[in-house]
């Protein structure tokens, strides 16, 4: 019998689980209350439910903690010990030696994860050509063993200049460490690339949160039969074996985002992709903006209550290596995910100089919005409420009813600060608050390089259902994809995701060097890559592998990645002239960085089509009523979106109200549902 | 046009979205450590009228200068502008502040494409600067204790390196051929014009999305906003006056400390800040032009301002400044002027903070390390076994090195930053090992270095650099005499140390100064840690 597979994604607020059974490609989804004090108790609670109705604990979860990331951001990670070349111990605090605030005289920074007493130096050197010019004392290493035993530390992280040049040095204070019982994470084996903090960083976060995500695992473990196996999501959009995880925790910091793209990911690649080579006769008169060359181009969009998450995929998701989470620069390959303080929490006020100013400050669950009826501040959620967008009655599908009083009352007392109704302060909030998240959008796209224009926003989350035609039309962007399951989408990633690895090597040689070279180079990490994914039993045949340099012109600190291939060095000007507007092609290039992307192709369900239906939505219907937009009051239709079928088109103004998001079409929008359920909106003028 | 509270949030996004998108573009696409891993570049956005309409916050002694390159530009081309043209400059008595750094403004068009001459509007313009590590003059790094202006480098007087999108190569030859570095600062000024070009697009959409009128309304708006916001602030201080001298050690010629004087005058909304009887422009480098002034008034004032209120030429509408044509806040040409930006700007922040400190008791912290520890080095680095044909090149490493920040009415003061004017990231040791003969032996907080108090100064750094070839050095550094002060009976920070250590033994060296190295010796520069706040109890 075949395995069940179990995406769970935990959250702030509820946990999320997408069941896909392969023998009757069903897919079913559930949410239960998190439980914060003990995550595991939801999954297991969840999961034993699974199994009661299922009749079987064969099975394979792919799991999205937030185990990790929350002992990054509380700062309850373990207790680590520090180890580093004899005068660098520093290193670690100073960073980069700027202040993150530059006009706020009384910042407090962020301690280090590590303070002063627990940060070690030992004798040893090793030059930029790698050439050891002072051999490790190993006698300064095993003085250090009985201090951090009395200290009872639990993890130790190594970091030596140019260890990624020779990491024996690391390599033989780590079989010192590990003789004597501790958790070792060496920066030549977590991040082996030059620029000493981040590499410092980046390890000694690893130090920090994987001995949490480790008990975390052997917990839900033990609550597990044998038969159900796990993997742990990783913020680069794959997978791996729990074994993996507890070692690397760093790679699991932004697990549930990364599925939420992927998951869009795949949603995205049904809909728009697909669609090019099954018949088009079903569905005339759809335009593709992937049409011409059938590559996916997605904005993804993730409106929740306290901040939103974006982030772009160009063929395939974006990926970073200068991530920065809680202050700790985090510099292996993330999947490029930008996050704003801006959500349907965020509350609205009036500033010293008379500016409506919304957020950084959040309602949160706790008062939450006004219309909750526990607390008096107007946020997002109320003007939208306020503007008639929002349906009382059936807000997260009738549970928790709105009170429409309290939002016009708060907007009213708003509204008069500004010398406003209340209709238009909250027309302001909303567009208050879309021009933050419009910001966080150009910063993705214009500002790398991508032109709106070309692609389609997807939009999940909770709140974003009520911004995204709007947000999409001050863009450029043409279209917007909702699917169906919007809110358990990360979850739903995780099933779809790949196993994953990233390997990475500085190497600093000269743009001279032949192709031959380069690919000999690639190769050793390339043949790891494959070993390491074929130990995760994954068959030959669907392993994939990636090769990458990172390049720059010479003199230049800045890489670019570029994928390998007999023409690297010409790709290269041409990825810079794209990127930075200007090549020089007669400058010579250093190779940087070798990178290689071990790639175990996962088995994704395949999503059932439904039936095409006529044009109609009128089964759907479920009233009409005056909503505010910003060119006047116009009566709108309101639809059910479990209602509509295959093929119902949708003329705006319109809102499309799901149990657990709602999605407002503006006057000029014309949408339409397609064989999968997701609505496609074409943004009108 | 009518008062808009939701277009003024809006356009404050909009706005500071394109500064920040050519910062992107320019830290990107730079070739030079100093700016792509240091940072040390800023980009802002200008109205028809050349009022500064938003700045990315990068580094604040750019703040009120840019202002005045954007100035001096529109008035030698009189306003004589084709659609891409791209306006160079770095001349510290004409719209500059000192020579490494270069300017470049774009006027940004209406319609770029109409050949029509009537029809060409300039909307606003563009502006980018970046310190370049090398523009030629005596010392490698071009940061020189001299006696004038012409020793300090290429003096380059607003021209248009760019005509009509054509880039003028004969210009830019000039240029390279005057400097150590000629292809990092050919890289470096292309990323520059990239970012140019950047924010001028991003501008002449904004016009077409909304139309002229809406945005110049926009931009009024924002300018009248921050005016008010630092109307209110005024208004909260008590009307008096305020005054408060504070030193610079020397100016590296004659050991004499130079004294800077200011008198804060608060009447009701308005400020009056008046630097008469600060010291005569000096032999040496420290004289700053009055850009630089201007920076760090709208420095010290944009600190008291709540966080978020946008960066524009509406700060200093309320704020009358005199500082006297030929003094150390004012210089003149042919006056030296490296080390003003760096060195004079950070004590005009410790006078002004320290007159302040009388106006708003409480919300003033002790002087931070008051210096930027300024260190260039320069030689020959060996070419041979990087894959090139052998032989050497002159490279130029310039570093700034943070210290101490002062402590604070209810905090400590944080450690190993920098403080003020700048904030510039150090090169990473790796990076700089790579690059050039250099090693680094130690780089660590200075312990102890901070002013004690109820609450203590934040700490120092020291950094020792080995070089591995005979290289000339060049130190800019104040705070070597004078601590920085202490708060409310906080005691002082620790004064900086500069030394030589030569086989083992360290020579002391002058805050400001030349000096050649040979192979294996070591500089080591400790930093001034923060003045301590209140007094320590027992």
């Amino acid at each position: 019998m075949t395995a069940l597979r179990i995406g769970i994604d935990i959250g702030g607020t509820f946990t999320d689980f997408v069941i896909h059974d392969p023998a009757s490609q069903q897919i079913q989804t559930f949410k239960l209350l998190s439980t914060p004090g003990d995550p595991a108790a939801a999954v297991l609670q969840g999961l034993k439910k699974i199994f009661a109705e299922k009749g079987t604990q064969h099975a394979t979860i792919i799991h999205g903690s937030t185990v990790a990331t929350n002992a990054l951001l509380e700062r309850k990670g373990a207790q680590v010990a520090l180890i580093t070349t004899r005068g660098f111990r520093d290193v670690l605090q100073i960073g980069r030696q700027n202040r993150p605030s530059l006009y706020d005289l009384s910042a407090i920074p962020a301690p280090a994860l590590i303070p002063a007493d627990l940060r070690f130096e030992v004798d040893e050197r090793v030059t930029p050509s790698g050439e050891v010019s002072q051999v490790l004392d190993p006698d300064q290493v095993a003085a250090l063993i009985p201090v951090l035993k009395a200290r009872k530390i639990p993890a130790v992280a190594v970091c030596l200049l140019f260890s990624f040049l020779h990491p024996e040095h690391e390599q033989a204070i780590a079989t010192e460490l590990l003789a004597a019982g501790f958790l070792v994470s060496l920066s030549s084996e977590i991040l082996p690339e030059y620029r000493e903090y981040e590499r410092t960083s980046t390890t000694v976060v690893n130090a920090y949160v994987s001995p949490v995500l480790d008990n975390y695992l052997s917990h839900l473990e033990q609550g597990l039969h044998p038969q159900t196996r796990l993997r742990v999501m990783q913020s680069n959009g794959g997978n791996i074996s729990p074994g993996e995880a507890r070692k690397f925790g760093v790679r699991c910091i932004l697990s549930g985002p990364a599925g939420g793209v992927v998951g869009c990911e795949f949603v995205g690649r049904n809909a728009l992709i697909g669609e090019e080579t099954k018949s088009t006769a079903k569905n005339k008169g759809r335009t593709s903006v992937n049409s011409v060359d059938s590559m996916l181009r997605l904005i993804t969009f993730d409106m929740g209550g306290t901040s939103t998450d974006v982030s772009l995929i160009d063929g395939k998701p974006q990926i970073t290596t200068e991530a920065v989470i809680s202050g700790c620069p985090i510099h292996i390959p993330l999947l490029d995910i930008h996050t704003i303080g801006a959500g349907g929490g965020s509350i609205a006020h009036v500033d010293a100089g008379g500016a409506l100013r919304v957020g950084p400050e959040s309602a949160g669950a706790d008062p939450g919005p006004a219309c909750y009826g526990r607390g008096d501040l107007p946020t997002v959620t109320d003007a939208n409420l306020v503007l008639g967008r929002l349906s009382a009655q059936h807000f997260l599908g009738g549970q928790m009813p709105l009170d429409v009083s309290h939002s016009l009352a708060v907007l009213s007392r708003l509204g008069e600060e500004l010398h406003l109704s209340a209709g238009q302060a909250a027309l302001g909030i909303v567009a208050v608050a879309n021009a933050h998240m419009e910001r966080a959008l150009r910063v993705i796209s214009v500002e790398r390089g991508h032109d709106p224009r070309r692609f389609t926003l997807l939009s999940f989350g909770g709140a974003g259902g009520l911004h995204a035609a709007d947000l999409s039309r001050g863009l450029g962007i043409p279209h917007v994809l909702v699917p169906p399951m919007a809110s358990t989408l990360s979850a739903f990633g995780m099933l779809a995701a790949d196993v994953i690895k990233d390997y990475t090597r500085t190497i600093m040689l000269p743009g001279s060097t032949p192709i031959p070279n380069l690919s000999a180079l690639l190769e050793t990490l390339a043949r790891r890559g494959y070993n390491e994914i074929l130990a995760e039993n994954i068959p030959p045949n669907r392993i994939r592998l990636e090769r990458f340099l990172d390049i720059r012109y010479r003199g230049q600190s800045y890489e670019l990645i570029v994928p390998f291939s007999e023409d690297v060095y010409n790709d290269f000007h041409r990825y810079h002239e794209r990127q930075y507007g200007y090549a020089n092609i007669t400058a010579s290039v250093e190779v940087v960085n070798l990178r290689v992307r071990a790639i175990g192709q996962g088995t994704p369900p395949a999503l059932q089509p439904r039936p095409f239906k006529g044009p109609r939505p009128d089964a759907a219907l479920i009233g009409s009523r005056s909503v505010i937009f910003s060119g006047g009051s116009l009566e709108t239709p309101f639809f059910r979106a479990e209602l509509l079928e295959p093929g119902n088109c949708l003329e705006g103004p319109a809102v499309v109200v799901r149990s657990d998001t709602t999605i407002l079409m503006g006057p000029s929008d014309r949408g339409k549902v397609d064989e999968f359920g997701n609505l496609f909106i074409e943004v009108g003028a | 046009m009518t008062y808009d509270p939701i277009r003024l949030e809006i356009f404050k996004h909009l706005f500071s979205a394109i500064a920040e998108e050519m910062g992107t573009v320019l830290r990107k696409a730079s070739y030079s450590p100093n700016i792509k891993e240091r940072r040390d570049f800023s980009c802002a956005l200008f109205d028809a009228q050349e009022q500064m309409i938003a700045q990315a916050a990068h580094i604040p002694v750019h703040l009120g200068s840019m202002p005045l390159s954007v100035r001096a530009a529109v008035e030698h081309f009189a306003g004589n502008f084709n659609p891409g043209d791209v306006v160079v400059l770095n001349d510290p008595f004409r719209g500059g502040t000192h020579l490494p750094d270069i300017t470049m403004v774009s006027p940004v068009f209406l319609a770029t494409h109409s050949r029509k001459k009537g029809s060409r509007q300039v909307i606003g313009f563009v502006a980018s600067r970046a310190h370049h590590a090398d523009v030629g003059g005596m010392t490698p790094g071009s940061m020189p204790v001299g006696r004038e202006i012409f020793q300090e480098g290429l003096i380059i007087p607003p021209v248009k390196l760019v005509k009509a999108g054509t880039l003028d190569q004969d210009l830019l030859d000039l240029i390279l051929s005057n400097v150590r570095t000629p292809l990092e600062r050919r890289g470096d000024l292309s990323a520059q014009i990239a970012a140019n070009q950047r924010g001028a697009d991003r501008l002449m959409e904004m016009v077409t999305r909304y139309g002229l009128e809406e945005v110049t309304g926009a931009e009024q708006q924002l300018l009248a906003y921050t005016e008010r916001m630092t109307r209110h602030l005024i208004e909260s201080m008590p009307d008096g006056e305020y005054r408060f001298t504070d030193y610079l050690d020397d100016d590296g010629v004659n050991a004499l400390p130079v004294p800077i004087t200011a008198a804060v005058t608060i009447r009701g909304d308005s400020a009056r800040v008046d630097f008469t009887g600060s010291a005569p422009q000096q032999a040496g480098s420290v004289n700053a032009v009055y850009a630089i002034t201007l920076s760090a008034v709208s420095y010290v004032f944009r600190c008291l301002l709540d966080l978020d209120v946008p960066n524009n030429a509406g700060c200093l509408v309320p704020i009358e400044i005199i500082a006297p044509q030929g003094t150390v806040v004012n210089a003149l040409s042919p006056a030296p002027v490296a080390g003003g930006n760096v060195e004079t700007s950070q004590r005009i922040v410790d006078v002004l903070l320290g007159a302040l400190a009388q106006a708003c008791p409480g919300r003033v912290p002790a002087a931070s390390q008051g210096t930027m520890n300024n260190v260039t080095i320069g030689g020959q680095v060996s070419i041979s076994g990087k894959g090139g044909p052998g032989g050497s090149q002159p490279f130029a490493y310039y570093e700034t090195i943070g210290g101490g920040m002062g402590a604070r009415p209810d905090s400590d003061g944080p450690s190993a930053v920098h403080s003020h004017m700048t904030n510039t990231l150090n090169t990473p040791i790796e990076a700089l090992e790579y690059a050039y003969p250099l090693r680094i032996l130690r780089y660590e907080i200075r312990k102890g270095s901070g002013g004690e108090g109820k609450f203590c100064g934040g700490d120092g750094i020291i950094r020792d650099i080995q070089v591995l070839t005979g290289c000339q050095v060049t130190i800019l550094s104040d705070r070597r005499k004078i601590p920085p002060y202490g708060l409310d009976g906080g005691k002082p920070g620790r004064i900086g140390e500069n030394l030589l250590i030569r086989k083992g033994q360290e020579i002391p060296l002058p805050g400001k100064g030349n000096v050649e190295l040979l192979p294996g010796d070591v500089l080591s520069i400790r930093t001034p840690g923060g003045g301590g706040y209140g007094v320590k109890s027992t």
